[in-house]
């Protein structure tokens, strides 16, 4: 391959209300190369995207296209620097066919219509020349995923992209379809397209990357050539220096007498054997990736899900397929999106606090409004809420307090199991602390907490037991004092710590 | 005071205002005899209405209320064209027909994962085709009966001046009004219509919910049928015709915003009013029909671009709240 650079970054800054997201990063990407661009949530991964391919404008920095300076403003200009992104949701239209989707919003006309033949010639044409798979007359919404995304690249082709970004690909794959879209990124590099890589799964990235750039904390750690890569080495560079901080345990103790038991359980093709016990008194974190089966897990305990093989336990007794009758026994739920799984917009603060408490605030029916007030001002004073309002929209709340409402909904009630599914996300690290402190409280006085997160700091510093789930299994089990980030990352992607020494 | 409060407020308000220019302009708008014939009228959608607010509370719409009137109208008429049922059956019969017709549309909604919109738009035309079925007919042609049953006619007859229909539609609103306010289920049905999801994982039982919901719709459309028909004393065919609309148009211009979780049952109650007093007032004004159409479209849009505009007002007021009381801490 000829090592001239297709796309030049260099000292690209971007600050989202006076918070520096990104901090002089540099990026460069040769022609026909895959490039992979690796880092925690949160390191400054898909702002960096979203500034090349113009959704945002960057504070300072330039960026080069074939060594020229080029002003990326909106989307049209990437597309004409011949940048194209593939999302993680695509972007196609179900109804549609092939020709039709790739050429949306650009259609070819001869005299006022749409010159349907050539349209077609020119997908046709592209087809060949790549080696795919796909009908050009087909409508979308008979392909499967990994059609689907054939139709996308060859949408980006359509537009002449010289740089393909390719945002975790594989996460809606199965291992045959990602094998085969390995394959074709491979046939796309060796055509002379360059592609960059996102994506979770390291043995991914191993494997296809020619180069490698590592962000951290929204700066550049490193560039990574093919015989560099090794995931230790890859992992230490997006942790950085690991800063372990072990919790005060005192004063804590196991209840033996609130167990919740999980056997073999089984649910359709994402989760295939899990079985663990969790005692009240103790924070157990479920890490992995997305897609690993975390979150179906979780909705299976409560109810929200019915499994396909395995039991589920609270104290000797089977968990009810009826959310109602679960929460009556002692269960709650804060859900991974909490807009449109937690709260009620538009109703107030108090009503959103007292909705899974009816059962205790009606007598036959009918709800005293004296006990539904009292409910709202406890949760509001004990989690601190703010503003203050009983009668506000949760609408208006922020991130932070959303939560807290959401919480503040299972307060009152006497909670044997509290699930939680990446209850942290996009909420500020004050209250972050402040939900840290809930979770604790609650665990010492037995409520049994079991929580997800991506976030691994989140993970090693709140839980007192981990275990890291694999494609639809545990995989690995960690203890607070021996848990490290790197660990979990790489039991994540299925490689056992012992094995990451050695790599 | 809450924003919900204020919104009655000013319904209320131009409630009052029209019916004071009516009353000025026109002779024979503001006399005892034409404010209970007005009442009368109103409580006909205004019924409907509360039934219907339930329904769009709860997230969704019922399309099919008025073949639920004209269907339950038939029932009853055939019924009480002779003295042989008591009243009280007569009555019963109407209310449990919509009311099943309610429970049909719950099950073609939960079990064939149908829209509401589209199973009662559906279901609608089958009961509407029912009513034709169960229709009088002599010698093979539909003939419309006369009320016979002298127990029944008692309903369609006034106590202290005023008619029971609207009494009792009075009194409904306002057993309603405790159901969405006081009762779990009222309570859990704006969780519903707020985010369906959020409900579910709070133990909202969802489907339970809406089957109640339309159930509800269904009594309330089969009660104002056989208050009409007492009222009327025989029914046309055509009755119920476009009556959903009707009552969608109350719930909509009383603040029982279409999507769910908004508004209540005097919402309902004074849409129906507003737009029943508007229509009397202009027919006093002697201004023809079609006019009369135009205006009750126009007063449908303004009072949603009022809405909109207002929740935008009070959700600009409240964010000032929070940013001003996030920035203090």
């Amino acid at each position: 391959m000829e090592n001239t650079p297709l796309l030049q970054a260099v000292g690209i800054n971007k600050q989202f209300s006076g918070v520096p997201v990104l901090k002089d990063v540099e990026l460069s990407i040769n022609k026909g190369e895959v490039h992979a661009l690796m880092g925690e949530n949160g390191a400054g991964k898909s702002t960096l995207i979203k500034i090349i391919t113009g959704v945002y404008t960057k504070d300072s920095g330039e960026i080069f296209i074939e060594g020229k300076p080029v002003e990326i403003n909106s989307r049209q200009d990437a597309r004409n620097c011949g940048i194209s992104v593939i999302y993680q949701e695509l972007s196609l239209i179900p109804a549609l066919t092939v020709v039709d989707n790739i050429f949306l919003g650009q259609e070819i006309r001869r005299r006022g219509f749409l010159d349907k033949k050539e349209m077609r010639r020119r997908v046709k044409e592209l087809i060949e020349k790549y080696e795919f798979d796909i009908n050009p007359d087909a409508v979308v919404q008979s392909y499967g995923m990994a059609k689907r995304q054939l139709v996308e690249i060859l949408k980006a082709l359509s537009m002449e992209a010289k740089l393909i970004i390719m945002d975790e690909p594989t996460s809606a794959l199965s291992a045959a379809e990602s094998e085969k879209l390995f394959e074709t990124i491979s046939g796309l590099r060796d055509k002379g397209t360059s592609i960059l890589y996102i994506s979770h799964r390291l043995e991914e990235v191993y494997r296809l990357s020619d180069r490698l750039t590592v962000m951290r904390d929204g700066e550049n750690v490193g560039v990574l050539t093919k015989e560099e890569i090794t995931p230790a080495k890859v992992m230490r560079m997006m942790i950085g220096r690991e800063v372990k901080q072990i919790k005060d345990t005192s004063g804590k103790k196991i209840f033996k007498d609130n167990v919740l038991e999980v056997k073999n359980l089984a649910y359709k093709n994402i989760l295939k054997d899990v079985s663990f016990k969790a005692y009240g008194g103790e924070i157990l974190g479920i890490g992995g990736l997305v897609g690993s089966g975390r979150t179906e897990l979780i909705r299976c305990i409560y109810g929200a899900e019915k499994q396909s093989k395995g039991t589920i336990t609270l104290n000797g007794k089977p968990v009810k397929k009826s959310i109602a009758k679960n929460i009556r026994n002692g269960f709650s739920l804060v859900p991974e999106d909490r807009r449109s799984e937690g709260f009620f917009p538009v109703l107030s603060i108090e009503k959103n606090i007292a909705i899974a408490s009816y059962d205790k605030l009606a007598k036959f029916g009918v709800v005293s409004r004296k006990k539904e007030i009292e409910l709202a001002k406890k949760a509001i004073k004990d989690y601190d809420i703010r503003p203050p309002i009983k009668s506000m929209p949760v609408g208006n709340l922020s991130g932070g307090n959303q939560q807290k409402v959401i919480l503040g909904r299972w307060l009152t009630r006497d909670l044997k199991v509290l699930l939680l599914d990446e209850p942290t996300a996009g909420i500020d690290v004050g209250v972050k602390g402040e939900l840290y402190q809930f979770l604790e409280e609650l665990s010492k006085k037995g409520t049994i907490i079991i929580m997800v997160s991506s976030d691994l700091g989140e993970l090693t510093h709140v839980a007192d037991r981990i275990l890291v789930m694999h494609d639809g299994r545990f995989f690995e089990e960690f203890t607070h004092e021996t848990v490290t980030q790197t660990a979990v990352l790489l039991a994540a992607s299925g490689v056992h710590t012992e094995e990451g020494k050695a790599l | 005071m809450s924003s919900r409060n204020i919104r009655k407020l000013i319904s209320v308000g131009l409630l009052i205002i029209l019916a004071i220019i009516f009353a000025a302009s026109t002779e024979s708008f503001f006399n005892s005899r034409n404010i209970i014939l007005l009442l009368r009228e109103s409580s006909y959608v205004g019924l409907i209405a509360l039934g219907m607010a339930f329904v769009i509370i709860g997230g969704g719409i019922d399309l099919s209320a008025g073949g639920i009137v004209c269907l339950s109208a038939v029932v009853c008429s055939r019924l009480a064209a002779t003295n042989d049922v008591p009243a009280i059956f007569v009555v019963l019969a109407g209310v449990l027909t919509g009311m099943a017709c309610g429970a049909i549309n719950a099950l073609i909604n939960n079990k064939l994962h149908l829209t509401e919109f589209v199973a009662t738009l559906a279901s609608g035309f089958v009961y509407t085709g029912l009513a034709l079925i169960v229709a009088y007919r002599e010698n093979g042609r539909l003939v419309t009966q006369a009320v016979k049953n002298k127990g029944f006619l008692l309903l369609g007859d006034k106590i202290f001046g005023i008619h029971v229909m609207t009494l009792t539609w009075i009194v409904l609103m306002i057993i309603v009004m405790i159901i969405l306010y006081k009762t779990k289920f009222g309570l859990h049905t704006y969780a519903q219509g707020s985010n369906a999801k959020s409900a579910q994982y709070s133990g909202v039982n969802n489907a339970m919910i809406k089957a109640s919901g339309f159930i509800i719709c269904g009594f309330f459309s089969g009660l104002a049928a056989t208050f009409t028909l007492a009222y009327q004393g025989a029914v046309s065919l055509a009755t119920g015709t476009g009556m959903e609309f009707q009552a969608i148009a109350a719930c909509v211009v009383g603040g029982v915003v279409l999507g769910g979780g908004h508004g209540d049952a005097l919402g309902a109650f004074i849409g129906a009013l507003f737009l029943t007093l508007i229509m009397n007032g202009l027919y006093k004004y002697g201004i023809p029909t079609a006019y009369q159409y135009i205006l009750q479209g126009g007063i449908i849009l303004l009072a949603t671009a009022f809405d909109v505009q207002f929740n935008r007002f009070t959700e600009r007021r409240l964010s000032a709240v929070t940013t001003s009381t996030s920035a203090s801490t």
